[in-house]
């Protein structure tokens, strides 16, 4: 704004070097979620062929209304993993938030208020190891993984191990079950969560300190970001998106169990890195976190339709997500310089 | 005459950094006054890059003072120092790779636009006055949405300084600037030195290319081993004294005997 007069060229190189992009270009450049929408693309496209139900209105709702806990928590998970963190304990901060709200409307507690309740649990949950993490400077690793084992542990405790009832007649089982303009509930739940972290990530400073923090997080701090406090951030999201899921799946399964989400994270994680984010931080994707996630939900739903083995999902998924991101190496490659 | 506290842009005095069982920083001071240009020179590990980011606000010195515009100032991160106008160009060039060349110029400080409250990127605005800069600037960069990671050094390196003259600093601090860069680019980084400090910048330039600051400085300040060791005003000294005070003794360095070989016999 005020370098009024500065001749020179710096940094000259000779002009039109960089020509325009082509839709080729673009590919590769989001090679990661053009991937993953070509493996999403694919596995619908068999099972569609395979099976009678696959592609029929009610099971594509159905299969939306399974995913949505995973959908959200893969969104927020997303943030986490691009400031090159994780979060191991969302499974059992679900599992917690499930089995509480349960015991909390026994309780006779009005269900708006074991609503926010939970909510706030997560968050708070998602603040204390977001303090290890960030101003205490513990892995993120170390003290998720601690976290996974306290909170399951709280919610066995609580629970005896038992499974508790949610009086079906209470509007909170609305959560999980009710149909809004003909669409789950927990489908649009997601949706607007999904938005919502569409537009922070990519459209707000918050998301730009997130994706750079995990490319140089030092270069940030000296930007004059408290880099600190983004960090500990994306914790209490992840904590408040895994509260989250765990009221609609309480809400739809009308009990609280303290075994609910067990490898859960595993699922959230798997979603993300199909989707295209880096595990080493600074790349990230909620558009293929999206894909990745209902990819993942596709072939468990698909397997059941086509009379195979439930056993084989986990096969399957596994074998995606290694042959996903090789493709991402191997074809994609060459976007960037280095790496 | 104006009163001493007011002649100094920076002051900084007595300050001292510790690392473990390394003095970096041993009672060291630093004055500079609007418009001057201080050549910093020492070894490696002398201590210039820790007394810049003590300027800078990145490291946190055990004591002493800094007082700017003759205000004592306390930086406990580098928000505070650039509140108080000073930018730097760091040495690793301080960039997002897998950030967008706009998004690294306004790193820390981007256009919003508020909608219900909430704060926005203003990306149009953001993309069209990055253009400008670099326009002004004269770096050649063809799209501002490249990422960081696709550009050669040079063009990096154009980056971080552009980033920190563009903001309408007092103290620009400059930690080897032209390391990356090519003989033309050189001259363009000295150019923009002197057109920054002629409008009142002050500048620090530290560098290794000692033909520079003959170029560019009005004093040049030496290093040695965490202390300052002396200060010579630029049309006092010469590149061979100035080599001897980098080495701490009398040393014939053939590269001063190359640029002033009648002068540099024992």
């Amino acid at each position: 704004m005020n370098v009024a007069s500065s001749p020179g060229d710096i940094g000259a190189s000779p002009p039109k070097r960089a020509h325009n992009s082509t839709w080729k270009d673009v590919a590769i450049a989001n090679g990661s979620v053009v991937s993953i929408a070509l493996f999403f693309i694919v596995v619908c496209v068999v099972f569609s062929l395979i099976t009678n139900s696959f592609l029929t209105t009610p099971n594509l709702l159905n299969i939306v209304r399974q995913s949505a806990p995973l959908l959200i928590v893969a969104a927020a998970m997303t943030f986490v993993i691009t400031t090159s963190g994780i979060d191991l304990s969302v499974g059992s901060v679900l599992a917690l938030t499930a089995t509480l709200s349960a015991v909390l409307l026994q309780a006779g507690l009005p269900w708006p208020l074991v609503v926010i309740a939970m909510l706030a649990l997560g968050a708070a949950v998602g603040a204390l190891q977001g303090f290890f993490i960030a101003y205490e400077r513990i892995p993120a690793f170390i003290v998720t993984l601690a976290g996974l084992s306290v909170i399951r542990g709280v919610a066995l405790l609580i629970t005896g191990g038992y499974s508790i009832p949610v009086e079906p007649t209470s509007f909170f089982v609305n959560i999980g079950r009710a149909w809004f303009l003909g669409v789950p509930v927990p489908a649009l739940l997601a949706l607007v969560v999904l938005v919502i972290a569409y537009l922070a990530f990519n459209q707000t400073p918050f998301g730009r300190y997130v994706t750079g923090i995990g490319a140089n997080a030092e270069a940030v701090r000296r930007a004059g970001v408290d880099t600190r406090f983004i960090m500990l951030f994306v914790y209490i999201l992840s904590g408040m998106a895994a509260s989250v899921a765990g009221i609609i799946l309480a809400a739809r399964l009308g009990s609280g169990s303290s075994n609910a989400g067990q490898g859960f994270e595993l699922d959230v994680i798997a979603a993300v890195v199909l989707g295209g984010t880096s595990l080493f931080g600074g790349r990230g994707t909620i558009l293929g976190t999206v894909l990745g996630a209902l990819t993942v939900a596709v072939i468990g739903n698909g397997l059941i339709l086509a009379h195979m083995s439930p056993f084989l999902t986990p096969i399957v998924t596994g074998t995606i997500i290694l042959v996903a991101i090789w493709l991402n190496f191997r074809l994609f490659k060459g976007a960037t310089r280095s790496r | 005459m104006m009163s001493d506290d007011e002649t100094y842009r920076v002051r900084m005095t007595g300050v001292c950094k510790r690392y473990g069982p390394i003095q970096t920083l041993d009672d060291v001071s630093l004055n500079l006054k609007p418009g001057e240009v201080l050549g910093l020179v020492g070894d490696n590990g002398a201590g210039k890059s820790t007394l810049s980011k003590v300027l800078s606000g990145a490291v946190i010195p055990d004591s002493g003072t800094i007082e700017i515009d003759g205000k004592v100032v306390s930086f406990s991160s580098p928000a505070d120092a650039r509140a108080a106008r000073v930018e730097m160009v760091y040495q690793d060039l301080s960039l997002c790779d897998t950030v967008d060349v706009a998004g690294n110029l306004f790193l820390g400080r981007e256009p919003r636009s508020r909608v219900l409250g909430i704060p926005f990127l203003d990306n149009k605005r953001m993309h069209d006055e990055t253009r400008e800069m670099l326009d002004r600037l004269g770096i050649v960069i063809a799209d501002t949405r490249l990422k960081v990671e696709n550009l050669s050094g040079g063009q990096r390196q154009s980056i971080a300084i552009g980033r920190a003259a563009s903001f309408d600093p007092s103290v620009l601090i400059m930690d080897e600037p032209t390391a990356a860069l090519a003989v033309a680019e050189v001259e363009a980084v000295l150019d923009l030195i002197r057109a920054v400090s002629a409008r009142g910048v002050s500048v620090i330039l530290i560098t290794h290319r000692l033909q520079d600051l003959f170029l560019v400085c009005d004093r040049i300040q030496v290093m040695y081993e965490g202390r300052n060791v002396a200060e010579r005003k630029i049309g006092d000294t010469s590149i061979e004294e100035i080599v001897n005070l980098i080495v701490g003794r009398k040393f014939v360095a053939r590269s001063a005997r190359a640029s002033r070989g009648e002068a540099a016999q024992p």
